[in-house]
């Protein structure tokens, strides 16, 4: 299986403090990889090093997409070229109309793969069927981009993202914090509806419940700034029973 | 004529220097007391008035020309009455305008009321929404004129200012005398776009709100050259002054509000919101006082401004004042200056639009608040054109709403 996403002796810090400590994690093609570790482990700021957060500043080591280091290159490209992030905490942007928005950027992603852009009509129909799958209030389109939106709300917004930008590589980090079941289910199915065999996920946690509704093929355990466990999704239960403090790096 | 000389002369003398009518002794006295505003004016301290004042200028004095009656605008060439219009309810004439304010606090006001031979009255006796549209020609003069607008009792009213023209270094000097009588109600929407090489206007104005009286201004102001706006407005019991401003200045151009509201009559209400885009070496200018006299008890004044300086060189002289003489009332007042959101311009560029696009989405978002005041959509979509146009430099028809393609689709939305 070939790798997508390769990260090779990552280290990063936030202002003086070093999170990443040597992190070393190659995500597969296709696959669904899941991160889990306790507070402060460093998840968060794996998936910002990831995107190119301005917060992160990687002092060291490699992010291999598609055969590129990617850690000099602008947010924008790392997201044309098919990373996407669905955010803990989405940003409220009042003024930003949450479907200009969307249309602004799956334009800029068409664009950028040579696709003809959409018109505002062939959006509009693709977009509302996406909404309809995961019974989305239809009004949330036309309000500003997350503003007054619930938790439930800014989470499934960030999935509709998803589906509508096509990306390869999708990082949802605590996708499923401050979800009530009901929209835990609808963005899990939007999630699971994604997954077509080429598309890889890498889904950070710090609780296990998620992965009942989106089954991993691989877990990663993150500790410390570094990857001390790697297996499959039968690590769940091992994590469960004896914590994360049985666990140091390989 | 140099503006400055005046203030070497008394009341009398400025009457005479200026070949004024003798009924304007009030005005001539109060400017020989306040004088022409210089460098060191408080109220003019961050913008370039001295040139203006210290300048020789040729006051542009045109021919009598024929005044038109056609259609639902007024409309003024280089400060002259071209066509007063056919609105019914809405009359339009020059004529001698003798309520000149007392107690304002700009030099200027005065002046140009001493400057203009006739005022143009507007009064409006029936509801009506209209056009004002300036047009601009002359080069290199003193273009002075008032306009006067009385809206009768229990009469509603809207009004949308419109310029045209750039009258390359001339300066613009005039304003108005709006009275919205007890129960009226005005809408008055200014959009002012200056250009890089046209005139300077300083618009020197006094409004007087009845009481229950409703007046609702929202400016707009897209500079790429100096130009002030100054008001005095007067608010009696349970009148209720709506401002917002939205100002958009670049091309190192020093713009903005000086302004005064006075809430003299109890229960009277006010609410001054200014946003301001400030780019390219540009100034704004926000020094606003919300005066609260003791007579106003019940008053409810709100006053804000929130600037972007979208670089370093650009600057931001805000200045929100509160002066209260009185306890039994609600009051707040507050300013900020800074950067746009980084957190929404980094999640706009996770989604893959260029740093420079997100930027200029989250300012026309920014700015779509004060142009959401406008409760006309035809207008507000035509200034939201003109910001977009002054701030892009050309204007996309690129809305989801209103496209004819996609109309039919968006309703089920």
């Amino acid at each position: 299986m070939s790798k997508v996403l390769e990260i090779k002796n990552l280290k990063a810090k936030i202002g003086d403090k070093e999170i990443l400590k040597g992190l070393n994690l190659n995500l597969e093609e296709g696959k669904v990889h899941a991160i889990m570790g306790p507070n402060g482990a460093g998840k968060s700021t794996l998936s910002k090093a990831i995107v190119g957060h301005y917060d992160v500043e990687v002092t060291d080591g490699e992010i291999i997409y598609k055969g590129k280091n990617i850690v000099d290159e602008e947010p924008e490209e790392r997201a044309l070229e098919g990373i996407f992030l669905s955010f803990q905490n989405p940003v409220e942007i009042p003024g930003v109309n949450n479907a200009y928005f969307l249309r602004t950027a799956v334009n800029a992603r068409r664009k950028h793969l040579g696709l003809p852009e959409l018109n505002a009509a062939e959006f509009l129909r693709e977009m509302r069927a996406k909404v309809e799958e995961l019974g989305m209030k239809k009004e949330l389109i036309n309000r500003s981009l997350n503003e007054g939106f619930s938790g439930g709300e800014k989470k499934r917004n960030e999935i509709l993202q998803m589906m509508m930008l096509q990306p390869d590589v999708v990082i949802l980090d605590e996708i499923d914090s401050g979800l009530d079941i009901d929209a835990l289910r609808a963005v899990s199915e939007g999630i699971n509806k994604s997954k077509d065999g080429k598309r890889s996920f890498l889904v950070i946690t710090h609780y296990s419940r998620i992965l009942d509704y989106i089954k991993p093929d691989y877990i990663h355990v993150l500790k410390d700034g570094k990857i001390v466990k790697t297996a499959g999704p039968e690590l769940v239960a091992q994590l469960e029973k004896e914590g994360y403090g049985s666990f140091e790096e390989n | 004529m140099k503006l400055e000389i005046l203030n070497a002369l008394d009341g009398a003398s400025i009457l005479k220097e200026l070949g004024a009518n003798a009924k304007k002794s009030t005005a001539a006295s109060a400017l020989a007391k306040i004088k022409v505003p210089h460098k060191k004016s408080e109220k003019y301290r961050y913008f370039d008035i001295e040139p203006l004042v210290s300048k020789d200028w040729t006051v542009f004095h045109p021919e009598s020309q024929e005044v038109q009656s056609k259609g639902k605008k007024i409309v003024f060439q280089d400060g002259i009455l071209a066509n007063r219009g056919d609105i019914e309810g809405v009359s339009v004439e020059l004529g001698d305008f003798s309520d000149i304010d007392g107690a304002h606090f700009d030099g200027l006001y005065y002046l140009s009321h001493l400057l203009a031979k006739k005022t143009v009255i507007i009064r409006c006796s029936k509801d009506a929404s209209f056009e004002i549209e300036h047009n601009f020609s002359q080069s290199n003069v003193l273009i002075n004129y008032r306009v006067a607008i009385f809206v009768d009792a229990n009469t509603h009213c809207q009004i949308y200012e419109s310029f045209k023209g750039e009258a390359e270094g001339s300066f613009v000097l005039g304003g108005y005398d709006i009275f919205a009588a007890r129960d009226a109600s005005l809408k008055f929407i200014k959009s002012h776009t200056l250009e890089a090489s046209g005139y300077t206007p300083v618009w020197s104005s006094r409004y007087k709100v009845d009481s229950n009286a409703f007046f609702k201004l929202s400016s707009f102001d897209f500079a790429k050259s100096n130009g002030l706006n100054i008001f005095k407005a007067e608010l009696k019991e349970g009148a209720n002054f709506d401002a917002s401003h939205l100002l958009y200045g670049t091309n190192k151009a020093k713009c903005g509000i000086v302004s005064e509201i006075e809430h003299e009559g109890k229960s009277s209400v006010s609410s001054q919101n200014a946003k301001s885009i400030l780019d390219n070496g540009a100034r704004g200018i926000f020094d606003a006082l919300i005066r609260v006299q003791n007579s106003a008890k019940w008053t409810k004044a709100h006053q804000n401004s929130k600037a972007v300086l979208l670089e370093k060189g650009a600057y931001m002289a805000s200045k929100p004042q509160l002066e209260i003489y009185i306890d039994d009332l609600e009051a707040s007042h507050g300013s900020t200056t800074g950067q746009l959101d980084e957190q929404a311009l980094f999640y706009m560029r996770s989604r893959g639009i260029k740093e420079e696009d997100a930027k200029k989405m989250l300012i026309l978002a920014f700015a779509h608040e004060v142009v959401a005041t406008v409760d006309d959509e035809y207008l507000a979509n035509k200034i939201y054109a003109e910001f977009e146009r002054v701030y892009y430099g050309y204007y996309e028809l690129d809305c989801l709403k209103t496209c004819e393609n996609c109309q039919d689709t968006t309703t089920g939305l």
